[in-house]
């Protein structure tokens, strides 16, 4: 069972949605993750390089006939911190929904 | 993650939700692999109108070969595009069986409809019915998958 761990890297928008979309994926491209997540190439290249930094992403430059185009995975470090985010906000959800305790007499 | 409010956390997972599914979308064959089946029924149609039916049988085998062949890297329609590759997880195991399922449906369905138009007496029955189960494939195949996966929840 994953283990909740709150991640303040992960947890900014843009970089959640990027990490989520790699966490579905074996593989994206640079530029399926640009169209999906409307995001310039250098606001998306500076959120691969702060991924990249921290351990949780994998690129790799491939040639694809005359151009050169770049793969991101998740690396297993980065998939971990995913889902124990996951889980984090999810107990934060669930947490609000449980009913309030009633204080001891 | 003191800070972080029930309200916040619903929406990161509500995002995070978003783009696993805007992923799942992508699950499917490539365009190119409807066209090339729907080729294939119009040649098989032809081949059983034409050829003995001990040949078109062969005929028949063979392309289900073909098809069994290229199959297992394409069935679990993780790689419609070269843009990326949908995890296992997401693809689900079920998407080969709807994959399977949807073909035999099509055969059912060309039989039928040669069967009606023999009984109507149109003439080669066989290539009018794989006519028109080839167009359903070739232009409609990706949509049909898409339906049936969200059926079957695949």
């Amino acid at each position: 069972m994953t283990k909740a761990q709150f991640d303040e890297l992960i947890h900014p928008s843009t970089r959640l949605s990027l990490v989520a979309t790699l966490a579905a994926a074996d593989w994206a491209e640079f530029a399926f993750l640009k169209d999906r997540l409307q995001l310039s190439d250098s606001a998306l290249s500076k959120q691969l390089t702060t991924l990249e930094e921290a351990g949780y992403v994998a690129t790799e430059r491939r040639l694809s006939g005359s151009r050169r185009k770049v793969r991101a995975r998740l690396t297993s470090a980065g998939r971990d911190a995913f889902n124990g985010h996951i889980e984090a906000l999810r107990a934060i959800v669930a947490d609000a929904a449980a009913p309030a305790q009633e204080p001891p007499a | 993650m003191d800070n972080i409010v029930p309200e916040q956390a619903r929406t990161a997972l509500d995002a995070a939700d978003r783009a696993r599914r805007q992923v799942a979308e992508e699950v499917g064959l490539p365009r190119g692999y409807w066209w090339a089946m729907a080729a294939g029924w119009i040649l098989l149609g032809v081949l059983g109108n034409v050829l003995p039916p001990w040949l078109a049988g062969v005929a028949t085998v063979g392309f289900g070969v073909g098809h069994g062949v290229l199959a297992p890297r394409l069935l679990d329609g993780r790689r419609r595009t070269d843009r990326l590759q949908v995890s296992a997880a997401v693809a689900g195991r079920r998407t080969p069986l709807v994959v399977v399922g949807m073909l035999l449906g099509l055969i059912g369905v060309t039989v039928l409809v040669a069967l009606a138009l023999d009984a109507d007496g149109a003439g080669h029955a066989g290539i009018w019915a794989a006519v028109l189960t080839a167009a359903v494939i070739g232009f409609g195949g990706p949509e049909m998958l898409r339906v049936l996966r969200r059926w079957a929840r695949a």
